[in-house]
């Protein structure tokens, strides 16, 4: 993505989701620069994976808008998401395929150049290489926890949505993930997770934000911020469901 | 990126899970023979079916079958939530329709090469025609029952009864377009020319152009979360 | 108008005008040479048929409002008319099957308006069930719309195709003008218009019940959150 001066990578305005009578999401607003690494906190039903799900295009904000750069998210979106990754709840991969062929189409639909290589490339990446001809499905759990963080940077993203990666994740995968994220920040890419660890979101983030009931009620610089009140603050929040 | 590229790169990863489980086409394929075994033994056995009674019973055969494939192609889509990665991705819903649409075709026509050999050994004595001859009649099938299909079992597979769903809301749009294959299967097992047949092979051409352009359009809605 | 009055007037009319159109048919109207009474169920008939017809218009237009605006009070039309069009429908096929057997002397034929309207009838009705079996509102309303719209679509191919056969429907309306007596043709409009005005009020009867079912729904969200 090419940098424009002075304006932010990405900006949500006055976002609003209502699901029927449900308000998940009442009036977000948000900024964030290129290279920053936002971490979202917020107790279950507080709005968290419908705010990533927006970012991501794949549902449709009631009002408000988000804005990434200067692409188009309503009318031609295929741009914006050929630079975007996510990581999910699913593992987005196929059971019947191998891990080398999971990647390999993955990289080919996003038209990366030489989508074996890369496939490779990832696959050391999470040391999984040398089992790349086996059908995911055979993975044990952590493994295609693994595969499934390679998958998400096929496209080496500009932008990388983490929606509770580190859920259910073994130690292999947790550390693996961690050192991915630090590599990809290191190289100035932009990253928002959403997690309700604690831990893991403290310690790799640039920022960090509470939403709660659809709100963002805390946002603020990592170095800003005093951990002891900051945990205080959140379990509040997530004692006020 | 060309959308060319992304609608075979798509297209060539089902075919290839599929040459490899062979799950869709082996129960497309066994499942027509043993409707056809069945209306075989109904039509009674030792008596001849002449070309009208054929086409019915070779359409039947086809159709019941090839709804079993048809679910299975979105349903794999939905395991692991993949459908979601495909959305995320650069290809647009409209590509994926396509790329569906051929897959369902492909399937069918793999299908149909075991089908109608089937059929011409069960019933085949009294038809003066060959298998060559209902080539045309069953690739407008296809396309047809495809593009329906496709967007039908995107609906299916977002609701909790898929299994049930898919025949109980596909088959009634398709009924005009079986109506014809039927009748038009009829004369060309009757050995008649193709040239006399247009005025089946017509409507079923503008079925075909008419669910492929309402599918396209409407296949985003079938398949976003929203 | 207070909303009281404006719920109960078109049914308060309906109950006027359809008591009047029987009236009519059976006193005003005159006996048809060749049928005889049989041929008085035919001014319900067309009526039923052309407000069938009008309740599919009804739900394709609103799929394709719902798919552009996403307002629920799309998906509640849309609800309502196929909700009304699968019950016409069904009324259509009986009262021109009770005709069919003393005219035609068979209760079914495959005549090219049979046939379109019994698989209108499975297209609308493959549609309720669909509505019942998807939970999420969202869902469910998306849905809906590309069925209709797409049910609505194959109507023409369904014609179209099953003109194919032999057609032995007397056709009334004929490009030369109306083939009808003008006392025939009289009870005929007012049966047609006191149909169309128990439509009107049915639609909106059961429009405001999903509404009111969609509101109450949303109260018992709130409350559980």
């Amino acid at each position: 993505m090419t940098e424009t001066n002075g304006s932010a990578f990405l900006s949500i305005d006055g976002l609003r989701k209502s699901y029927g009578g449900l308000e998940a999401l009442r009036g977000v607003d948000l900024e964030l620069q290129r290279g920053e690494f936002l971490c979202l906190f917020g107790p279950n039903g507080a709005g968290k994976s419908t705010l990533l799900k927006i970012i991501a295009t794949l549902l449709r904000p009631s009002s408000g808008r988000v804005k990434v750069l200067d692409y188009d998210l309503d009318e031609n979106p295929q741009e914006y998401r050929a630079r975007l990754g996510m990581v999910s709840h699913q593992s987005f991969v196929y059971q019947d395929l191998t891990l080398l062929e999971n990647l390999e189409f993955y990289a080919a639909l996003y038209g990366v150049k030489d989508p074996r290589q890369r496939a490779l490339a990832l696959l050391e990446q999470v040391n999984l290489a040398d089992r790349y001809d086996m059908p995911a499905g055979h993975l044990s759990r952590g493994m295609q926890q693994r595969l499934t963080i390679a998958r998400a940077l096929v496209n080496d993203p500009a932008l990388l949505l983490l929606d509770e990666p580190y859920t259910g994740l073994d130690e292999h995968a947790a550390k693996v993930l961690r050192d991915q994220l630090q590599l990809l920040h290191d190289r100035k890419r932009t990253i928002i997770m959403v997690t309700h660890n604690l831990r893991r979101g403290m310690e790799s983030a640039t920022r960090l934000g509470i939403l709660a009931r659809g709100e963002l009620v805390y946002l603020q610089e990592k170095s800003a911020v005093d951990h002891a009140s900051f945990e205080e603050l959140y379990f509040q929040h997530l004692e006020a469901v | 990126m060309n959308s060319l590229q992304q609608i075979l790169f798509l297209l060539g990863k089902d075919l290839r899970i599929e040459l490899r489980k062979k799950e869709s086409l082996v129960s497309m394929a066994f499942f027509g023979a043993l409707i056809l075994v069945i209306l075989n033994i109904a039509a009674g056995i030792g008596k001849q079916v002449d070309a009208d009674a054929g086409a019915g019973i070779l359409w039947v055969a086809i159709i019941f079958s090839s709804v079993l494939g048809l679910g299975r192609v979105f349903a794999r889509e939905k395991e692991n939530g993949c459908v979601a990665a495909l959305l995320l991705s650069p290809i647009s819903p409209g590509e994926i329709f396509i790329a569906k649409v051929l897959v369902n075709f492909c399937l069918m026509l793999l299908s149909q090469l075991v089908l109608v050999p089937v059929f011409y050994v069960l019933f085949g004595s009294n038809f003066s025609a060959g298998p060559i001859a209902l080539v045309p009649i069953l690739l407008l099938v296809n396309l047809g029952f495809s593009t329906t299909g496709t967007l039908i079992s995107a609906i299916s597979a977002g609701t909790r009864r898929n299994e049930v769903l898919l025949p109980i809301l596909l088959f009634p749009l398709i009924l005009p377009l079986t109506a014809l294959a039927v009748k038009a299967t009829a004369g060309a097992l009757a050995a008649r020319p193709l040239t006399e047949l247009m005025d089946q092979l017509e409507p079923m051409i503008a079925f075909c152009l008419i669910f492929s352009a309402a599918g396209y359009l409407l296949f985003p809605f079938a398949i976003r979360e929203d | 108008m207070t909303p009281l009055n404006r719920t109960t007037f078109l049914p308060a009319l309906a109950a006027l005008m359809i008591p009047l159109a029987i009236g009519m048919i059976f006193f005003y109207a005159p006996l048809e040479r060749s049928m005889g009474i049989i041929q008085k169920i035919f001014y319900f008939h067309l009526s039923l048929a052309a407000t069938a017809f009008l309740s599919f218009f009804v739900a394709c237009i609103s799929g394709i409002m719902y798919l552009l605006r996403r307002q629920r009070i799309w998906d509640a039309r849309l609800a309502a008319s196929v909700e009304i069009g699968v019950v016409l429908t069904t009324l259509v096929l009986i009262s021109g099957s009770l005709w069919g057997r003393p005219i035609w002397n068979t209760w079914w034929t495959w005549d090219p308006r049979l046939t379109t309207s019994l698989i209108l009838w499975f297209i609308f009705a493959s549609c309720l069930i669909l509505r019942s079996a998807v939970d999420e509102e969202g869902k469910r309303a998306s849905y809906s719309a590309v069925m209709a719209i797409i049910g609505f679509v194959d109507v023409p191919i369904v014609f179209l195709s099953a003109r194919l056969w032999r057609s032995i429907h007397p056709t009334v309306i004929r490009s030369e003008g109306i083939g009808l007596e003008s006392s025939m043709l009289i009870t005929l409009l007012v049966s047609i218009v006191a149909m169309l005005i128990f439509w009107a009020a049915l639609f909106r009867l059961r429009c405001s019940q999903h509404l009111q079912e969609n509101a109450l729904r949303d109260l018992q969200q709130q409350l559980q959150h």
